[in-house]
């Protein structure tokens, strides 16, 4: 059984291996999108402007509402017809314009990380403590130092274990991009079943892919939380 | 004007999808729900090396994505489909009804257990040490004091793991179950209407905030000694508490 | 065994260890019927962790309990941990002793009444009907009737723990066990949780009582306890033993107490 998974040409290993590439690059590319994004509507969450607040409060509500697989079909349809509206006002001749499904994917996954990060990292913001921020501009520090010095460790200290938790779902979440064909290693997977007839052991191997990323993303989690909290005794 | 168009010729089509989708969620949480109390008691109480394969379980159901574990059951099972025909199951595989319900219930049974395993925890020591010393056995002492305390203190986050299998549950469109999921995707393949996505995200959004809503006030009902003071028709407490 | 007819509770030589480190180093009590006993003791003498060995919260090392008829004998299982030979008799033993707690421990889901009703109805399985005639007598006995319909964290401390001496009370135990029922209170209410005390006491209670309240142990009980490191150091009537003390440790303890 195990010539089913080789490299070369009678196996489907490369081509395994080249799936767990796409998913793992998709997962790594929405990460700093994703965070970005989510410091942006976290802070417009909190601001004293009532619209900013507004569109931040509706942004979390909607991306973290609704099914990830709905975001993903509405941006790859919506893109994709967005897309040809402005092609064919630009060049009336021009044929229809393909999407990139790991672009799709980018964003809407992206979306969705940004509504749930905004919530863990608003969270961690008002977790700060006060006192050390007073101190901070006491010392005659300017906002900006205060956030980068002192606000953003913190932040990122009492954020981690959330974004942690965030990632393992990114990773999972990136299983339903092959619903719009990436060839990611879902995707991979179902084609190399198309031709072996052995779904449950390949779409096991699939599985067992996906548990050692997460698994191994819980370590490296972990090591990073004892760095971030070093030094903070615990109660 | 065209934006209501596709939900007025398709209403019935979206309700029957609609109502798939509460079928699919209400029967796979109930089932885990049952499956997961007795499994996080276990969890809680058993040897490390008790628990192992327990824990492997969790770790696979919540370090795997749904659709793998959807498709593992529903594609996987054709694998073994003389063995199963044998025992007269294949009937049930063959369903991707059944497969979606079974997969989902697996699921969240793992994330359940974490939950439930928080509230057993959370269970403060002295109320479980009152129910011993007034001679309650193992069964009297979960049924009065432990669990009523454990699911107060998991509600919360039972809730949550409701929405997150609701939400979940929009994959099973992808085996061809015309849930909520199923049907935009098919109206929208036969009338290019891109607001169906839309409609379809204002009643996952709806859905959503009405659990919510419900939740809270089963919440209020379940824990009236959370407000702390007497019922209607009662004298004032004296608040001389510490 | 000491076959005398008034004897209600023996407990036999309680060795207790945590560990490595053993908290109790054999202890034996006997309480016959109307015995108020106060155990006292510094911090760390090991007289909470007695007093929870006796209805088995604590896990002796070793030892035996008999009350009234019932035998508990700690025996080791495979893993040479130790447990009691028969848990239902545990059970059952535990409906005849009463135990307050110094942190009260009402069931903060449940009112006042339905607090009390609990056990006879759970574990006694009298009728309902029967065990709220019961448990209102018993509370209107602590003063509290009032406030049946409330729940614990609308009571005050003194007030919960009278609550919790009525829940006691109302599992009719041969004896009643004190854990510090007063050490977790504010100096204002610790006065009517003595006197309920009190009362039980003069009323012919059999009572244990673990305390710091010095004028407890001197006026209300038959008989003190001195701990110290796990071992009785001291005991006897409390005229004379607040009188003249034999060892040098339990004087230099109520000198700084008193």
């Amino acid at each position: 059984m195990l010539e089913l998974f080789s490299f070369g040409d009678t196996g489907w290993g490369d081509e395994l291996l080249a799936g767990f590439g796409v998913t793992v690059a998709l997962a790594a590319v929405t990460l700093p999108v994703g965070i970005l994004l989510g410091f942006a509507v976290a802070l417009a969450s909190m601001s004293k402007n009532r619209v900013l607040r507004s569109i931040g409060i509706g942004y979390t509500t909607i991306f973290r509402g609704v099914p990830e697989l709905l975001t993903l079909f509405t941006v790859y349809n919506g893109a994709a017809l967005i897309l040809n509206q402005i092609a064919k006002a630009a060049n009336p001749e021009a044929g229809f314009v393909e999407l990139s499904p790991f672009v799709a994917g980018v964003v809407s996954l992206g979306l969705v990380f940004g509504a749930f990060s905004a919530e863990v990292l608003r969270g961690a913001f008002q977790a700060l403590d006060k006192g050390q921020i007073e101190a901070g501009l006491a010392v005659g520090m300017r906002p900006v130092h205060v956030f980068h010095r002192i606000k953003l460790p913190q932040v990122w200290r009492f954020a981690l274990p959330g974004l942690g938790n965030l990632w393992v779902n990114l990773v999972k979440d990136t299983a339903l991009v092959s619903i719009i064909s990436l060839n990611d290693l879902m995707r991979m997977t179902s084609v190399a079943v198309g031709f072996t007839k052995k779904p449950f052991t390949f779409f096991l191997v699939a599985c067992l892919a996906y548990w050692a990323v997460c698994a191994l993303s819980e370590v490296v989690a972990a090591k990073l939380e004892e760095r971030a909290n070093r030094g903070i005794r615990r109660a | 004007m065209a934006f209501t168009d596709v939900l007025v010729n398709f209403w019935p089509r979206l309700l029957h999808g609609l109502g798939l989708t509460l079928l699919l969620t209400g029967v796979s949480a109930v089932l885990a729900a049952a499956i997961s109390l007795p499994l996080a008691v276990f969890r809680t109480n058993a040897s490390a090396k008790a628990q192992l394969p327990l824990r492997v379980y969790i770790s696979f159901m919540r370090g795997t994505p749904l659709l793998g574990q959807l498709f593992l059951i529903y594609y996987g099972s054709g694998q073994f489909r003389p063995a199963l025909q044998e025992v007269g199951l294949w009937t049930f595989f063959r369903d991707p009804f059944n497969c979606a319900i079974l997969a989902f219930t697996l699921n969240s049974v793992a994330y359940q257990i974490e939950i439930l395993r928080g509230g057993l925890m959370g269970v403060p020591a002295g109320q479980i040490e009152a129910a011993k010393a007034v001679g309650m056995n193992r069964l009297q002492a979960y049924r009065r004091i432990i669990l009523p305390h454990t699911y107060r203190i998991a509600q919360p986050a039972l809730g949550n793991e409701i929405i997150l299998l609701m939400k979940g549950s929009a994959v099973a469109s992808v085996i061809t179950i015309f849930d909520l999921m199923g049907e935009t995707k098919t109206i929208f393949a036969k009338t290019f209407d891109f607001s169906i996505y839309l409609w379809a995200a204002v009643i996952y959004l709806v859905l959503t905030a009405v659990f919510v809503r419900a939740w809270r006030y089963l919440e209020k009902l379940l824990n009236p000694h959370l407000a702390g003071h007497a019922p209607a028709g009662a004298l004032h407490p004296v608040m001389g508490m510490r | 065994m000491n076959n005398d007819v008034s004897t209600t509770l023996v407990v036999e030589d309680i060795h207790k260890s945590f560990g490595p480190v053993e908290v109790l180093k054999g202890i034996s009590l006997i309480a016959r019927e109307h015995d108020v006993i106060s155990i006292l003791g510094a911090s760390g003498s090991g007289k909470s962790t007695f007093l929870r060995c006796i209805n088995l919260l604590e896990m002796p090392t070793s030892g035996r309990i008999h009350l009234h008829g019932d035998h508990i004998e700690i025996v080791k299982d495979r893993h040479g941990n130790s447990r009691p030979k028969d848990q239902r008799q545990v059970e059952h033993m535990r409906t005849k002793l009463g135990m307050v707690f110094q942190q009260f421990n009402l069931w903060t889901h449940m009112t006042v009444l339905e607090n009390v009703m609990e056990g006879p109805v759970t574990v006694l399985k009298q009728p309902k009907a029967e065990a709220r005639e019961r448990a209102e007598a018993m509370l209107a006995r602590v003063g509290l009737s009032e406030r049946k319909n409330f729940y614990p964290s609308g009571l005050s401390g003194g007030q919960q723990q009278r609550v919790a001496i009525a829940r006691a009370l109302c599992m009719e135990p041969d004896v009643m066990l004190f854990d510090e029922p007063t050490s977790a209170l504010d100096p204002e209410l610790v006065g009517e949780v003595l006197q309920v005390m009190r009362k039980l006491a003069e009323e012919g209670r059999t009572m244990i009582v673990v305390t710091h309240e010095m004028g407890f142990a001197r006026d209300v009980s038959t008989e003190v306890v001195f701990l110290h490191k796990g071992q009785i150091e001291e005991q006897g009537p409390p005229e004379a033993m607040f009188k003249e003390q034999k060892s040098d440790r339990f004087r230099q303890f109520l000198s700084k107490v008193r």
